[in-house]
């Protein structure tokens, strides 16, 4: 798991769907409304981390903040926030209507290009 | 010299402000329609495409063992739209004013002053007048205070909310506070204005300044929700979308 990250796929990744992603990312008011449309938030005792707007600020928005210059700790550091606390159910409500489960799933996108999933889905096979 | 600058906030910096404002507005709505206007990508980008063939030869021989239907009765024509009524409702049990009543109230009431107080105040429809020749129908000025004072008020709600509830603390940044400062600045020092506490003269230049700032901010930061709050429900699928949400995702 120590092999270094390929930068330029994750930067090239990151530059196609910029211009969309990127307003996504600052047209959300950082209103926290869509916490209880999030099963997951309201599961764990309503968990911040749980929080829709959290979830994305805190991957995919971190990633375009340091321009795809990320490691592979990084990566590891977003993949509990991507793969486990997300399952794309589509549900989040976000009253500016932001779409907040494509950038998780472009944030796993890019994870998973530099092999960074979780493991148990290869035991599941 | 601080005269110079007076005349200059007052005179052409507000239309420039205004300029900014609404040039901006078209450009960034016309950018992000642009943007948009080809569907999101699957989510997998290695998923395989969808055959159309096979599902138009079913249709053909099912089209062919059915009767055509006969003209539709009152009632037939209606259901959709009884359909879409019920829905809505169902909709709306699921929709922020029910889960969120007090943050759904509270920012309805914030918008719709936030319009409703600058652009129906009296001194500033003076000023309309001044430039145009015509004014729009003004509130009163008690109204208008009272009205800021309400807004005020919203505007504390949404502070002590970033303070205190743990879950927007947790998204919370430095720009956040500086949007919601930007957007409170004209209105208290209007309200100062109007009550003429503090120094008349630097409170108005405060206010006159700010609100400028406020309308170049619009376009180019957060506040642009002002526009994409309406634009998004036009791309949106979703219950809370205008129209049927085709363009997009």
């Amino acid at each position: 798991m120590s092999t270094p990250v390929n930068r330029d796929q994750i930067k090239r990744m990151l530059k196609a769907r910029k211009s969309r992603m990127k307003r996504y990312l600052s047209h959300c008011m950082h209103c926290g409304v869509c916490a209880e449309s999030c099963f997951l938030y309201m599961k764990n005792d309503k968990d911040p981390q749980y929080l829709p707007s959290y979830k994305v600020l805190n991957s995919l928005g971190k990633l375009y903040k340091k321009g795809g210059r990320v490691d592979r700790a990084f990566l590891l550091k977003i993949k509990p926030i991507v793969w486990k606390n997300c399952v794309l159910c589509r549900r989040c409500y976000c009253p500016v209507g932001v779409d907040v489960p494509a950038m998780i799933a472009f944030a796993r996108s890019i994870c998973r290009s530099q092999g960074v999933y979780p493991e148990e889905t290869q035991s599941w096979l | 010299m601080m005269a110079q600058f007076v005349l200059f906030i007052k005179g052409p910096m507000v239309w420039i402000a205004f300029g900014v404002f609404f040039g901006g507005l078209v450009v960034q709505a016309w950018r992000f329609i642009s943007v948009t206007r080809k569907k999101d990508p699957d989510y997998l980008p290695g998923a395989p495409k969808k055959k159309k063939n096979k599902k138009k030869k079913t249709k053909k021989t099912l089209g062919k063992a059915v009767a055509k239907p006969k003209r539709k009765g009152i009632m037939e024509r209606l259901q959709p739209l009884i359909r879409f009524a019920d829905k809505s409702y169902d909709n709306l049990e699921n929709s922020m004013f029910f889960t969120h009543p007090v943050v759904a109230v509270v920012s309805v009431i914030f918008h719709v002053f936030l319009f409703v107080t600058p652009i129906f105040l009296l001194a500033h429809n003076e000023l309309f007048r001044k430039a145009f020749g015509f004014s729009l129908p003004g509130l009163s000025d008690r109204t208008t205070d009272m009205l800021t004072i309400i807004f005020l008020m919203c505007g504390a709600f949404f502070l002590f909310r970033r303070i205190f509830t743990k879950r927007v603390r947790a998204i919370t940044t430095l720009y956040d506070y500086l949007v919601l400062l930007v957007t409170l600045t004209p209105f208290i020092t209007g309200f100062l204005a109007f009550r003429q506490w503090g120094d008349y003269q630097t409170v108005m230049i405060v206010h006159i300044v700010s609100g400028e700032l406020m309308l170049i901010f619009i376009p180019f930061s957060k506040l642009g929700h002002m526009i994409y709050f309406f634009l998004y429900r036009l791309l949106i699928g979703s219950e809370y979308s205008f129209g049927q949400g085709k363009r997009a995702w």
